[in-house]
């Protein structure tokens, strides 16, 4: 609402112009810079992934798609070593939080231990992704041989792309904090990165229920979207 | 929590900031007034290049067969070239990175971009992109010859120019330029909310601020509908997927596509493609209210519309791209709600034009260059948007599409149109840039070449579009419906083209030649309001402001105002310091 109230505004009125607006403080702070961008970034991969499963569901629908999912041979009717990999992303997540928490409390030794499981957890989560690759290609699932696998090789790689920027956000913020900045700049760094965590860990639990599911999930779906 | 203060919003400069060598100020600079004219050079450098291969299309139109190295193959690879550098690495980048990053610092009162070192690597990016695409000049093949709207599958087949690199290169360098365009994008967004100083509301930002906002918000949504079909289409071509291509018999060989989507590429294109007309225009919206309003020293006729309408455009803007695929095919219901929703964009587009012709209407026009050119700018863009409220509607665009209407249509809106504004905005900003005008002489030389020049292009190509003349083709040979005297319209028109081409010599020996000789302007030459013409020094020097980051007190548009001694009132000055006429008294007792 206020954004309509905000363009209702006369700016050409005498009142408007005795009284100098104070709706801003110059004293804004670098975290609510950095929050505010990093809030349009996600706004920018929300529409990637969005556009992406819009396309992916309505092939989900053609002739020649085959779910990897669903039956005896299919390799995500068992998807054990994707819950695997989730539970590492989930535990990057988790770990994160605690890091920022450490770092509101000054606990250097703590704040190091959960940084390295953040990294630890992220780098198995990519690993893992990297793994199911290579027994999809090596039980003949081919990133060409059918639309599924397509889709799965490209989300996961975008997906795991956007993991990867993270980690570089990640490693500038320990750079910038090894380099003498104070604790409390480092924590807002890892709110954010945190933020940015908690993010694609959602997206990949998104992708993770979609690509994973069978035809008859897709068909629904389909339906419901009107595909 | 310790309060760090960002240095575009920080009240006292911060010195040790300031560049000293010659690579931190010049080349590796970030300052965003340096970024800009780094954006702004590489721009119009690469847009010169896509003048030229215009040209060479004309060459060939207006004289078939007589220039040898003009072939089928090469006329497409123009084309495709031509438009994409027009549409994206020029007119994009020019006033979003160019004017965007001049601006809006200076605008809002901010000392910098609130993220200097991100805003830096995207000009950098960008250079990057420019160079991938311009290489596909040298590789084997040559650049693509898909069109600009490199549909699939024609695009990444057998028999379409520069099929192999050609097509990868350009792909590859829209994506780059994605990336720049977000990272510079991010960077306006939150300047423009997070780094306005003191007193500068929302709705006391001048117009040109309001147009580059909505359009990088535009850019920051619909930019990844390209990324992700230019990503799908690389995954077609090199990794052999099929999310575009469908089963397919290329050149007597079955190839191993089948069952992808030609069409959904089309929409990903489109749903890119028509906010990308608003990208582009939003901004020129902006800062031709901005120059209109000076100029004519009134204030703009209807701010709030003015701010309402650019919103409600670039929302609107979203929900109109199919109307680009009537001719694909589509549900007749489709149809009827794109149609509509295009019909509906025209109201608040058509808001703005009245708005304008209501500023100047009884204002005190000065017909400066920057004057001329925005006026100019309401022609063409009439004329663009009322033949664009013709294609509209699907009966009618169903026999244009394929034809050259649709060439002049889009020509006159999207290309000259925001070309004129471009050119206001230059001739205006340049004493901001440099301390010294732009030659008038010269100038109004080059207006009225240009004005004139486009409209014996695209005029006559709107007849040629009824008689039937279709685009894209090399050459049209003997066709019975249409007849021979449509030569010698194309004959012409290619005279025309080349004449505007080389009145643009005219302007960049003015830029170059006023750069260091031309008359010195002195401070705020155009008894400007806004804040970018009330710097501690001029032109602005970096960190833009003196010691203390000025405090705005009114709108934009405080022009001639009643009983106000001069006929403006800059933003940061305060109500106390408003100087008015002295009003002496008559022999009765009462005011003169």
């Amino acid at each position: 609402m206020s954004l309509f109230k905000t363009l209702r505004v006369k700016p050409w009125l005498p009142e408007e112009i005795v009284e100098p607006a104070t709706s801003n403080d110059v004293l804004l702070t670098q975290e609510q810079i950095a929050t505010t961008a990093l809030h349009f970034l996600l706004a920018v991969i929300t529409v990637i992934f969005f556009l992406f499963t819009i396309t992916f569901l309505q092939r989900t629908q053609s002739f020649d798609f085959q779910a990897l999912s669903g039956e005896p041979w299919l390799p995500f009717t068992n998807s054990g070593v994707l819950w695997q990999n989730t539970a590492y992303l989930f535990l990057a997540s988790i770990s994160i939080i605690c890091a920022k928490k450490f770092a509101q409390q000054a606990r250097l030794y703590a704040l190091v231990i959960t940084l390295s499981a953040t990294s630890l957890f992220t780098l198995l989560f990519i690993i893992g992704q990297v793994q199911v690759w290579q027994q999809l290609s090596q039980a003949g699932f081919y990133i060409y041989s059918n639309p599924a696998n397509s889709y799965y090789f490209l989300l996961t790689g975008v997906h795991a792309l956007h993991i990867v920027g993270g980690v570089l956000a990640l490693l500038s913020c320990i750079v910038v904090f090894a380099k003498g900045y104070a604790y409390p700049q480092l924590s807002y760094r890892l709110r954010l990165c945190g933020l940015y965590w908690h993010y694609l860990l959602g997206i990949w639990l998104l992708l993770f229920l979609l690509l994973t599911s069978d035809a008859e999930t897709f068909k629904t779906i389909a339906l419901i979207c009107g595909f | 929590m310790t309060k760090i203060t960002n240095i575009a919003i920080a009240d006292q400069v911060d010195e040790s900031t300031h560049p000293h060598s010659f690579m931190s100020k010049y080349i590796w600079s970030q300052d965003h007034k340096v970024i800009a004219i780094q954006y702004s050079i590489t721009a119009i450098a690469v847009g010169l290049v896509a003048l030229v291969l215009s040209g060479m299309m004309r060459l060939q139109l207006g004289f078939p067969n007589e220039f040898s190295f003009i072939d089928p193959s090469t006329y497409l690879q123009f084309v495709t070239m031509h438009g994409m550098i027009m549409v994206i690495y020029l007119l994009t980048a020019l006033l979003l990175g160019g004017f965007g990053n001049y601006l809006i610092p200076l605008m809002v009162g901010a000392r910098d971009m609130v993220f200097p070192y991100l805003n830096m690597l995207s000009y950098w990016t960008y250079l990057l992109a420019v160079i991938v695409l311009l290489s596909s000049f040298f590789v084997s093949g040559g650049p693509t010859g898909a069109g600009w709207t490199l549909y699939p599958p024609q695009a990444i087949l057998s028999g379409t120019p520069g099929e192999h690199a050609g097509i990868l290169l350009m792909l590859a360098s829209l994506a780059i330029f994605i990336v720049a365009f977000t990272m510079g994008g991010l960077n306006y967004v939150t300047t423009i909310l997070q780094a306005r100083t003191k007193g500068m509301t929302l709705m006391r930002m001048p117009l040109t601020l309001w147009g580059i906002f909505v359009a990088t918000i535009l850019g920051l949504l619909a930019f990844p509908a390209l990324l992700v079909s230019a990503i799908m289409m690389i995954f077609d071509k090199v990794l052999g997927t099929s999310f575009f291509m469908p089963a397919i018999l290329s050149l007597g060989e079955t190839l191993d596509h089948s069952g992808g989507s030609p069409i959904l590429f089309q929409h990903l294109f489109w749903f890119f493609g028509h906010p990308e007309v608003y990208i582009v225009a939003l901004p020129a919206f902006g800062m031709v209210s901005d120059v209109i309003a000076i100029h004519a020293r009134k204030n703009i006729f209807g701010y709030r519309m003015m701010v309402w309408a650019i919103v409600a455009i670039g929302g609107l803007s979203f929900v109109v791209w199919a109307h680009h695929m009537y001719v694909s095919g589509m549900n007749p219901y489709f149809g009827f709600f794109f149609a509509t929703t295009t019909l509906i964009i025209a109201i608040p587009t058509a808001l703005k034009v009245y708005n304008w012709l209501l500023t100047l209407w009884r204002g005190n026009i000065h017909l400066t260059v920057p004057m001329l050119f925005a006026i100019g700018f309401i022609f063409t863009f009439t004329h663009g948007g009322l033949t664009g409220l013709m294609l509209g509607n699907v009966v009618i665009d169903l026999p244009l599409s394929d034809t050259y209407f649709v060439v002049a249509h889009f020509h006159m809106v999207m290309g000259v149109s925001p070309v004129m504004v471009l050119f206001a905005a230059i001739y205006h900003w340049f004493p901001l840039l440099t301390g010294r005008f732009l030659n008038t002489g010269l100038g109004k030389f080059h207006f009225w070449g240009t004005f004139l020049g486009t409209y014996a292009i695209y005029l006559p190509m709107h007849y040629l579009g009824f008689l039937g003349v279709p685009r894209r083709y090399y050459a049209m040979g003997p066709t019975e419906f249409i007849p021979e005297s449509a030569q010698t319209l194309n004959a012409s028109i290619t005279v025309s083209a080349i004449l505007v081409g080389l009145m643009q010599l005219v302007f960049i020996i003015n830029v170059i030649w006023s750069t260091f000789k031309g008359k010195k302007s002195g401070r705020n030459p155009w008894q400007a309001t806004s804040l970018e013409w009330q710097t501690a020094t001029f032109p602005p020097g970096h960190g833009n402001w003196g010691k203390q980051l000025p405090q705005v007190y009114r709108w934009a548009y405080d022009y001639s105002v009643p009983k106000v001694k001069d006929d403006f009132i800059p933003q940061n000055i305060s109500p106390d310091n408003v100087q008015y006429v002295t009003v002496e008294p008559n022999n009765d007792g009462r005011a003169k």
